[in-house]
This record gives structure tokens, sequence and C-alpha cells, in this order.
């Protein structure tokens, strides 16, 4: 079974299979395709943290790696696991941003520090006039996510231990979940033309730098560790992706030119860029019935 | 190099009276001995056969170990020759032992004085404006079980790459983002491991990992990329102290190889490029100040930096094989 793992895993990399070659020693495992314990479960006595139960998981979600504003979103998750290794849920959470390190600069550098409100005539404010409000950039044309919504499956692929300074023992498992994503998302509104060409309000107006809201409909997907260190109480991390397009600055980007990758003194769907958005979700989680079944 | 490594050296301890063969215990203290001792409860639980009243135990038992050297083990030597122990049973029974009782018995892939050999590949995970992918090589030399000392390096160089975002921001909002490129870093660590643990596959395969923290000090060099004053300005490579903090996953494929994911940030106090150019004429040579190289650098000072990186490698550990101390 483990030589099914292995050559599993090194099917992939090929590059190292004269390496693998080199192995002599024998694992431990494999005396389990021949032994004695020959056609004997993997794992004894496994204590089935998820079969049967619900599962209630209250959590806090951190965006990564985003450009402008990251996302803190309390939220939950409510899962009732089938079987030990299918679960059926819905997570979600609500969105609180605040402003990434460039937000910031560019609020200073950009737009407090050239005072367009005033200096309207300069260079630099007459270059920025479509893309850079005179306000509050975080509040008038940055990008958000307010609300996610996902019904979700889960699969428990991996079940096993940890040792803790070989001192704390905890029952441990890997998810895989992957679902449809509903996200409530405030960007810039369209300004100049829309998508199908129609006139709007010239960018360079402020008055267009107000965020819009929409519903973008996505997939999400990632994978958890989580800890069980008693029969209905256990704790975990979670790392999600959100993948979908939005713009996140309100900027002119996209439009223009032969592959529309000039600006084009418009925002509309067309400046929306592909994100992989992602988070790492930690939470608790709490098992319903309390009680825990065990296999033979 | 040696071929095999001994998992656990041979500590000057007590004799622990039980543990052992049954049939030896003859040789050494009465086996009516009072099972009053911590050093008797390990026994009892090491050994699934052993009885739980020492003053009962008989020599031989109901299942006699078959002699040889192969005593014990008779079994798995005739399933699979391959994976036959090599272990003296006689030797290994009469050998001094630890009184200690470690939690897990046999850690499947012990690191203990064995070389770690970890290629990887590094990506940048903070910097939005330039990528600093490259190849790492990480060397580590365990101590202990747990804990080992090494040296990690990445090579930057030719692999740094302006992002589209870096001239989205620049046109948009027409500023000038100070960036860096880098062209080497190497470290001296220190490695952890405080847990470890296995995975049951599928209810079928079982995968053993654990995680690792590493820590340590070392140089990475890098130099502003010339966006305010390109024209004038031209910057060498200079190298810089640098920390280094991370941790990461290890999952094993067998004893001596294993996937790692990593990630670890490099924290240094970089140099930046001047956001203004100098104006006017040098007083002495009569040159543009703007030429000057003095100019050329922020005169507020380094910036303090973190370049975070995920990287994705293999471990190898060498030698290859080793011997448990203790029999399962």
């Amino acid at each position: 079974m483990m030589r099914r793992f292995v050559k599993s895993v090194l099917a992939g990399l090929a590059g190292l299979a004269a390496l693998t070659a080199l192995s002599t020693g024998a694992e431990a495992q494999e005396i389990q395709l021949t032994g004695p314990l020959a056609g004997a479960p993997a794992v004894r006595k496994l204590r089935l943290h998820r079969a049967g139960r619900f599962e209630i998981a209250p959590g806090v979600s951190f965006s990564l790696l985003d450009q402008y504003r990251r996302t803190l979103l309390p939220g939950a998750a409510l899962t009732y696991h089938v079987t030990d290794w299918l679960g059926f849920g819905v997570w979600g959470g609500f969105g609180i941003p605040y402003n990434a390190g460039l937000a910031d600069e560019l609020q200073t550098k950009a737009i407090d520090f050239r005072d367009c409100a005033h200096k309207s005539f300069s260079r630099p404010c007459r270059l920025t006039a479509t893309n850079l409000t005179h306000g509050s950039i975080a509040d008038d044309q940055l990008g958000r996510m307010q609300w996610i919504v996902s019904p979700q499956i889960q699969v428990v692929p991996f079940r096993g231990k940890l040792a803790l300074f070989s001192s704390l023992f905890v029952d441990t498992d890997v998810n895989i979940f992957a679902g449809p994503a509903f996200i409530g998302v405030q960007e810039r509104g369209d300004c100049g033309h829309d998508s199908n060409g129609a006139k709007l309000t010239d960018c360079a107006n402020q008055s267009t730098f107000t965020l819009a809201s929409r519903v973008a409909v996505t997939g999400t997907f990632g994978l958890g560790l989580n800890f069980y260190p008693s029969s209905f109480v256990g704790f975990g991390f979670e790392f999600r992706a959100l993948p979908f397009s939005w713009n996140t600055s309100g900027f002119d980007n996209h439009g223009g030119g032969a592959n529309g990758d000039f600006p084009d003194l418009n925002v509309n769907s067309a400046d929306r860029e592909f994100h992989f958005n992602s988070m790492v979700t930690v939470h608790a989680s709490f098992q319903f019935p309390t009680s825990i079944k065990t296999t033979d | 190099m040696p071929a095999t490594a001994l998992a656990q050296p041979k500590a000057a301890q007590p004799k622990a009276q039980a543990g052992k063969n049954p049939k030896d215990t003859s040789k050494d203290k009465p086996a009516a001995a009072p099972a009053a001792t911590g050093d008797v409860k390990e026994v009892n639980l090491e050994g699934g056969d052993a009885p739980k009243d020492g003053a009962t135990a008989p020599v031989g038992g109901d299942t006699p170990a078959p002699a040889g050297d192969d005593a014990g083990l008779g079994d798995i030597c005739k399933i699979d020759p391959t994976a036959c122990p090599t272990i003296d049973m006689e030797k290994a029974a009469n050998r001094d032992m630890k009184v200690q009782m470690y939690a897990v018995q046999q850690i499947y892939a012990l690191r203990n004085h064995r070389f770690e050999v970890n290629p990887y590949f590094g990506i940048t995970m903070n910097d939005q404006f330039v990528g600093h992918p490259g190849p790492g090589l990480a060397v580590n030399w365990y101590i202990t079980n747990v804990l080992a000392i090494g040296v990690n390096g990445n090579l930057y160089a030719g692999l740094n790459s302006n992002s589209n975002f870096n001239l989205q921001t620049s046109r948009a909002a027409r500023v000038g983002e100070p960036v860096t490129e880098y062209q080497w870093n190497a470290n001296a660590n220190f490695s952890y491991v405080p847990a470890y643990g296995k995975f049951a596959g599928f209810s079928d395969f079982i995968f053993h990992y654990d995680f690792f923290v590493v820590g340590g000090v070392g140089a990475i060099s890098t130099r502003p990329i010339a966006v305010v004053d390109p024209d004038n300005r031209t910057f060498d490579f200079k190298p810089k102290v640098s920390f280094h903090v991370g941790g990461g996953l290890r999952i094993f494929f067998n004893r001596w190889l294993a996937a790692t994911l990593e990630v670890s940030d490099y924290l240094f106090f970089d140099e930046l490029e001047n956001p203004k150019i100098a104006l006017g004429l040098d007083p002495n040579t009569k040159k543009p100040l703007a030429q000057d190289s003095s100019t050329w650098l922020d005169p507020g000072g380094a910036s303090f930096t973190n370049n975070v990186q995920a990287q994705v490698g293999l471990s190898v550990f060498l030698p290859f094989s080793w011997e448990y101390r203790l029999p399962k």
C-alpha cells in the first residue's frame, strides 16, 4: 500500500526516478502487503469525528496577497457529514476591509500631497483625473468584498494524528472542499461608457468616484487542517481560493488599444482583472451529537 | 559517508529489567521481582506478549520465539527477506537501554545524525511590483531528531521580473514606486521540528509528515532598479545583513525522500532609489548633481523589507537507511 502511494506520488516526478531507484530499505508498511496483517485496515479503533454529525465552525478569515485592501471575514461553516469522509455544508462571512500599505501610500503621495481638489490645473492632477479621487481612495474607488456565501462539499482524504513536542497528541485530519461562491463585491461604478458602449458621466467627474455593488459568482476550493483535542471540540486552519475578476483599484487600466491593454478613459467591466483571491481561515469547531463513534 | 546511521546512540543508562526477550530474564535479576517500578510498566506497554506479572513470566512463553538471528522476526523475514531486520536480537536484548519510554515507538523517518539536502524553488509572496523567483538549496545536519543546524541559499540573479501591476499603478496614479532586484541570499540556520505525525490516506495507505520552523542570519545582495532617473542612475549589487524566519511542512514519501513546502521571510534593510533628482551642478566637478552617485539613494535611509517567499522542494536524507536502537 505504501509502495502504491509512493508510486502514485512519484509518477509526476520523473526526474527523480533514478534517485528513487537507489532506495534499498524496505518500508515498514510494506509488510502489510503480504504479512499477517494483509487485508487488515490501515487504522484500527479510528475515532470518527465526523460521521453522522453536524459541525458548526465559527472562525475568522484573512485575505492574502491583496494589492490595495485586505479583508477580515468573521464567519462560520455549518456542515453535515454523511460519512467520515464526505460532508455537505455552507460557509460564509462578512467582510471588514482595511487598507494595505499601497493604498495608504497612494492616499498620501498621489492624493493628499497633490491636493487636486484645489490644484486641478497641475499636470499630475490632469493626468490622473480619470483614475484618482480627490477624497478618500479607500471609500471612493478601491474594491472590497462585503460578504461571501458558499455551499460546499467536503471530502476528508487523510486521517491521522499529530505529536507535538513528543508529548501532546491530537487527532488530525485534512479536508478538501469545493463549491460555488457568491460574493458581494463593491467596486468603482461604470463611467465614461459602459460595456455596451452607452454614454455615461465622464470619468474625470468626481461624482463618478463612488462604489457600486454587484454579486460575483465563482467557484471556491481549498484545503483545511483540523485538530480534535476532544470528542466534540476541535480547531483548525483553512486555505481557500476564490478566483474571480474585479476592479480592485478603480483605475482605468484596460479597454483601449488593439488588445484592450491600454486605458480608454472609461471604467467598466473591461477594467476588471482576474485575481486568484485567497484567504486563510482560523476556526473552532463543535460537533453534534457530542458522543463519538469508533471503528473496529 | 557512512551507509547507515545509528538512530539512537547508546547512552549510559541503567539496564531495564523488562522489555527483554523472556528467555533472557534468567540472566539478570530474578523474574520474580515485583513489578512495581516504571520500568516494568514500560515492558508491558512495549511487549504485547509480555505477562503483566513478572513472577509468572514463562521462559519461552506460549509463543516461543524462533531461534537464530531473526528470533521473533522470523515471519517478516520469511515473507519479505529484503525487509528482514539485521538486528542481533541477543545483543539488542542485553544492551543498556534508556529508561525513558518513548511516546511514539520507532519513528518512521528518523532525522537524528542525518544530513538533509533540500533543493527547492521559491516564489515571491509579498512583492507586487517585482517578482523574485529563484532556485535554492538548504543543507541541514540534525544534531538530534528535532534540532538541526544548516545553511540555505537562494539565487535570484537573472530571474527578477517587473510585474504588470507595477506598470499599471505607475501609469494610472503617476507615481514611481521604488523597486529593487535581488541577486543572491545565504543564511546559517537552526531548524526545529516541534510536531510530527502520520495520516491514513483514504483509509488505505499511511504517510508521515512533520512541521518545522527555521531561523537564522545571513546576507542578501540587492540593488535598486532605477525608475526615477534611469538616464543617469545605475546601481551595483551590495550585500546586506538579513535575518531568516520560516516554517513548513514535510511529507515523507519514504524514509529518505520527502516533499517540502516552506514559507520563509528574509528580513533586511534595503536601499531604495531617491524619488527626487538632484538639480544643479557640482561646484567642484562642474558636473550635474544628478550624475553624482551620492544623490541616487533615498536620503530617508534604508527601508525595512520583508521578502516573503513560498518554497517548494524535495528533501533527501542521508544516509538513506539506519538501524533502530531497539526492536519494534
